[in-house]
């Protein structure tokens, strides 16, 4: 990156960067601030704005919603096969269910929920948000006097965020029932101590964790490609904008995993 | 917001963007409309609420909120391995949750457990609390119940845990290994009395192996050894001359084949010649036999003469008397009677 700004000299370069990489975080964190006023403000939830996030909500959501349970399901197979066959060679099955639902549905399935809505919805809206920046639609919405982010941001960072809750909660919800059936087979006699097992699992703390970090990767999932799109980097020499949001997404992605599982298992 | 500005102005410049930005423009993305959009939208976010409240009802349930418990307070001189959470069971099966660990002021561990109601009738009065640690594998919390007719175990009702620890023996087995190891050492070390014995062992066999062997080794020198070899070779010796006094006491009891001079023909000789002699004893005997049957004869006889002899006796006293009798009769009636009447003066 900083090889690529001929004439300058080194500490120009590391200034510039270091700037830019500051800039682009301020955007992330003003722009996550402006979308939460807003989303908390009921005059985003007015008759012209609410069939845009109806619109959105749909189309975010219900496309990918049924491949991706598929999927999940699949993983979710898969994974408790693989544990339950391997715990019961060294005669510690009656950790495997813990420890499968443990994986899959406190670690795996968040995580993979939010990169598949990040690929299949807020990636895309990133970039529609940048096309329509460039068209110039924005202009013409402030022009009449209205704001783009309200009118064609918040749906698309409130769709974003909703898929993404709504895909790990049906995908947990599908591998626990699956993890149960691969576990005890088609009757409900496990059923007793696997809600205990369930129960021991998710204790409180753990479940705030978990849902914080559902919340948090639905967040930056849905507002770091979005952030990408509406700023520009200022820099005629950076057009890959949209390719620094996703680094930076996975980024923040990496960090609240890792501040997860800090907080889980220390 | 500067930066919006200074992006728009830059806008204009690529792609297919109309050359004024005052005029409408029309959106990228096309907007096809969606059949019954906010029905789909509503049903759609009521199906996310019902997963997540249904998941949230669900843990809730797995961890006993909704139902009515009865708290036991445990104590232990040591809550290690105990975690908020966990099950004690009964008989394997999960009966209560430790809510709460708490240090009591006297310094020993209070383990706060919730048991359901439906099941704090396994728990007695008399009931037994375990606290197992496992080298592998968590803690336990168990509970026992010899006598299922106590009574109840009233509600907040506190118990001592017993701990019955399988790393808490490591230390100690740890010391017994040492001490042992130390044993060991202190047998197999260079100047040990285990060293020496084999020493000796090895001496023992060396003289084992050599000239006198065993004896030599049993007497302590070479010269008793010769000479409990002399008294085996007397022994022998002996035993030959006792074998030929055998022979020669043999040959005369049952003397050679065929002579008659040893002692046993003799007395078999002499058997047969007894043999004779009880025969004709026999004989003498019958003959003595047939003489007795006589004189048993004559005896009876005799006793049926004496018999005859009485019956004839008394017949001639009969007759004697009626002679008598009549003679005193006639004597009477005779006239040469003499007068036996004596007449006084």
């Amino acid at each position: 990156m900083i090889s690529r700004l001929p004439g300058l000299s080194l500490p120009e370069r590391v200034w510039n960067t270091a700037r830019r990489w500051a800039v682009a975080w301020w955007r992330i964190l003003y722009l996550g601030a402006v979308v939460l006023v807003l989303v908390l403000s009921p005059s985003s939830y007015g008759k012209g704005t609410r069939r845009a996030l109806a619109r959105h909500l749909y189309l975010d959501t219900a496309p990918v919603l049924l491949g991706f349970t598929v999927l999940a399901a699949l993983i979710s197979l898969v994974l408790t096969r693989i544990v339950v066959v391997t715990a019961l060679s060294y005669g510690l099955s009656r950790y495997a269910l813990e420890m499968v639902i443990r994986v899959l549905v406190l670690e795996l399935i968040p995580l993979t929920a939010a990169l598949f809505v990040a690929m299949r919805c807020t990636i895309p809206n990133g970039s529609q948000i940048t096309r329509l920046r460039q068209t110039g639609r924005f202009d013409a919405l402030r022009a009449h006097g209205s704001d783009p982010v309200r009118i064609e941001l918040l749906p698309r960072v409130i769709a974003g965020v909703f898929a993404c809750i709504t895909l790990a909660a049906l995908s947990c919800v599908v591998a626990l029932v699956l993890a149960y059936l691969g576990v005890y087979g088609f009757n409900l006699a496990g059923l007793p101590s696997y809600t205990r097992m369930f129960g021991q699992v998710f204790t409180p703390s753990v479940t705030m964790v978990f849902a914080l970090k559902t919340v948090f990767f639905s967040l930056a999932v849905a507002l770091i490609p979005m952030a990408a799109g509406l700023y520009d980097t200022g820099d005629r020499t950076q057009p890959d904008s949209e390719l620094g949001g996703l680094a930076r997404m996975f980024a923040v992605l990496l960090m609240i995993e890792v501040a997860s599982l800090m907080g889980n298992y220390y | 917001m500067n930066d919006e500005n200074h992006n728009a102005r830059q806008t204009p410049t690529p792609g297919p963007a109309p050359a004024s930005p005052a005029t409408d423009v029309p959106p990228v993305e096309t907007l096809r409309p969606v059949a019954y959009l906010e029905i789909k939208a509503a049903a759609l976010l009521l199906f996310t609420l019902a997963l997540i409240v249904g998941s949230g009802l669900y843990l809730l349930y797995a961890r006993g909120a909704f139902e009515p418990t009865q708290t036991l307070v445990l104590t232990a001189d040591d809550s290690e391995g105990v975690v908020v959470g966990m099950d004690m069971t009964f008989s394997g099966f999960p009966i209560g949750r430790v809510r709460r660990i708490e240090l009591a002021e006297t310094g020993n561990a209070r383990i706060i457990v919730d048991v359901p109601r439906k099941d704090a009738h396994w728990l007695r009065e008399s009931s037994v609390f375990t606290l197992v640690r496992g080298i592998v594998g968590g803690t336990n919390i168990r509970a026992y119940t010899g006598m299922l007719n106590d009574k109840l175990l009233p509600d907040g009702a506190v118990r001592p845990v017993l701990r019955g620890d399988a790393t808490a023996e490591i230390p100690q087995l740890m010391a017994s290994a040492r001490e042992l190891l130390s044993n060991l050492n202190a047998l197999t070390a260079q100047d040990a009395a285990l060293a020496s014995s084999l020493t000796n062992v090895q001496a023992l066999t060396e003289r084992l192996n050599g000239p006198g062997g065993m004896l030599g080794v049993l007497m302590g020198n070479e010269a008793d050894g010769k000479k409990i070899v002399a008294t085996l070779d007397r022994t022998n010796a002996l035993l030959a001359r006792l074998d030929g006094m055998a022979a020669r006491a043999d040959k005369q009891v049952f003397g050679a084949e065929g002579s008659k001079e040893a002692l046993v023909p003799e007395v078999r000789a002499t058997v047969a010649q007894l043999n004779g002699l009880l025969a004709d004893t026999r004989t003498s005997l019958k003959k003595v036999d047939a003489v007795l049957v006589e004189a048993q004869a004559i005896g009876a006889n005799a006793r049926e003469a004496t018999t005859d002899l009485g019956a004839l006796r008394a017949e001639v006293e009969s007759n004697l008397r009626k002679v008598e009798s009549l003679v005193n009769e006639i004597n009477r009636k005779w006239p040469f009677a003499r007068d036996t009447e004596l007449k006084l003066p």
